[in-house]
């Protein structure tokens, strides 16, 4: 079985992207002579040639805007950014253009674009760096947007979202980019849709709701609240627009608590969302209020602060116990 | 393993090439970030270029009194996958977690 780390699976995923449909074309800072700086476009130039895999200028605008045009003329175009808080710069082109074209058209002018964009914190990098962006594309009718925990879920989840008819932002948590998982790219996979989430592990005392990076941390609190007796199910939601209300309700039914962890601040964080879905869909089940472990309403600190800033395993399971000892009063 | 490329970069002034005069690493070298990696000679002035980056030397793209433009391949390095980016830190893996919250489960 052959192994991967997250930045191998995605440049296999584009690799596949590249073969099997000759209008897809990769573009952006570095992507095409450097091979991206996390080395996730590697060799794509010298398999694809330059006119399927280019660099683009300084110009984030730019390049979401000619992601629009080719989309327009019947491109499948996978433009990068290349860090999240460098989209700002293309927020105009991303929601004024590329999520309403196809409303816009009545459905005349399709729109498949799909925006790789590093996210997240985790490396201790500059500013603008390292943002949680997810809340406000999935604010934006007309976009999808999808985050991997893992190798082999970023391989298909790349995958799939190049396949689809609509814009979809596809937000890679950077600082799992050198995770290794084994996994064989060509073996078939459950059927995967858009807007679906997966229990990654088995629960029944409460349910924590992760994406990105922090599933893996998530999973890592389970373990140790096993030790203590208590067994938590672990639910990667991968879409963050469309959410899988249906999936989470099912997980939260059964476990009657529910405690929703990311690393973006908490004021109006997607958080806010998953929870206001359990509460509509579980409110006759919770044994208590669904719970939110987050970052602070701070701007993205520096690299010395980043890990009292993202969330640990303490304030996770301290949130978990909240939820076990919460009485009606 | 994964392979950089770094070409002649750019060295202001308008110059649009240069010559080798001395490479300062050998194909199989490692070396670290800013070490000296080469001498070349412009119009203008003889300058060093330090390393971008820490790396094993897997190629020298040009020969000594050979010239280039800016862009132009300069040395290709064989990283670690886990070098490979150039903004940031690899995060390590964690040991054990410290934890100091204990979980204990409700009576019912």
């Amino acid at each position: 079985m052959p192994e991967f780390s997250l930045q191998q699976a995605l440049n296999l995923a584009l690799c596949h992207a590249c073969e099997d449909d000759d209008r897809v074309l990769v573009f952006g800072q570095d992507v095409g002579v450097l091979g991206g700086v996390f080395r996730v476009t590697d060799g794509l130039q010298a398999k694809f040639g330059e006119r399927r895999v280019f660099d683009t200028p300084l110009a984030e605008s730019g390049i979401m805007g000619m992601a629009v045009g080719l989309a327009m003329a019947g491109w499948r175009p996978v433009p990068e950014i290349q860090f999240d808080g460098f989209a700002y710069p293309a927020i105009d082109q991303i929601v004024n253009q590329v999520a309403r074209m196809h409303y816009r058209s009545r459905g005349v002018l399709p729109m498949p674009v799909t925006l790789r964009l590093p996210s997240f914190g985790g490396i201790k990098a500059p500013e603008h760096h390292g943002e949680s962006l997810e809340a406000l594309f999935a604010h934006v009718p007309g976009l999808k947007v999808v985050s991997p925990s893992s190798p082999s879920q970023g391989y298909h989840l790349l995958r799939r979202a190049i396949a689809d008819p609509d814009p979809v932002i596809f937000l890679e948590p950077k600082s799992r980019y050198w995770h290794r998982e084994e996994f064989d790219p060509a073996a078939p996979v459950p059927e995967m849709p858009v807007g679906t989430s997966r229990v990654v592990r088995p629960g029944k005392h409460a349910t924590l709701v992760a994406w990105g990076a922090m599933v893996s941390r998530c999973l890592r609190a389970a373990e140790l609240a096993a030790e203590d007796g208590v067994e938590l199910e672990v639910l990667d939601l991968r879409w963050l627009k469309p959410i899988d209300a249906d999936g989470l309700a099912a997980s939260v039914a059964r476990t009657r608590r529910a405690v929703v962890v990311h690393e973006a601040p908490l004021t109006a964080g997607l958080g806010a969302e998953v929870s206001a879905l359990v509460t509509e869909r579980c409110f006759g089940e919770l044994r208590a209020p669904v719970q939110r472990v987050t970052g602070y309403d701070v701007p993205y600190p520096s690299g010395a602060l980043e890990d009292e800033y993202l969330p640990g395993i303490d304030r996770i399971l301290t949130a978990v116990q909240t939820t076990l000892e919460y009485r009606r009063g | 393993m994964a392979e950089v490329t770094f070409p002649l970069p750019d060295l202001g002034e308008g110059l649009i090439g240069a010559k080798v005069l001395d490479w300062l690493v050998a194909e199989g070298d490692w070396v670290e970030r800013n070490t000296p990696l080469v001498e070349v000679e412009t119009t203008k002035a003889a300058v060093e270029i330090p390393s971008p980056q820490s790396g094993r030397v897997a190629r020298l793209h040009v020969r000594e009194d050979e010239e280039l433009a800016v862009g132009d391949p300069l040395v290709t390095f064989t990283v670690d996958d886990d070098q490979a980016g150039i903004v940031g830190t690899v995060p390590r893996e964690e040991r054990e977690p410290a934890r100091r919250v204990r979980l204990s489960l409700p009576e019912d």
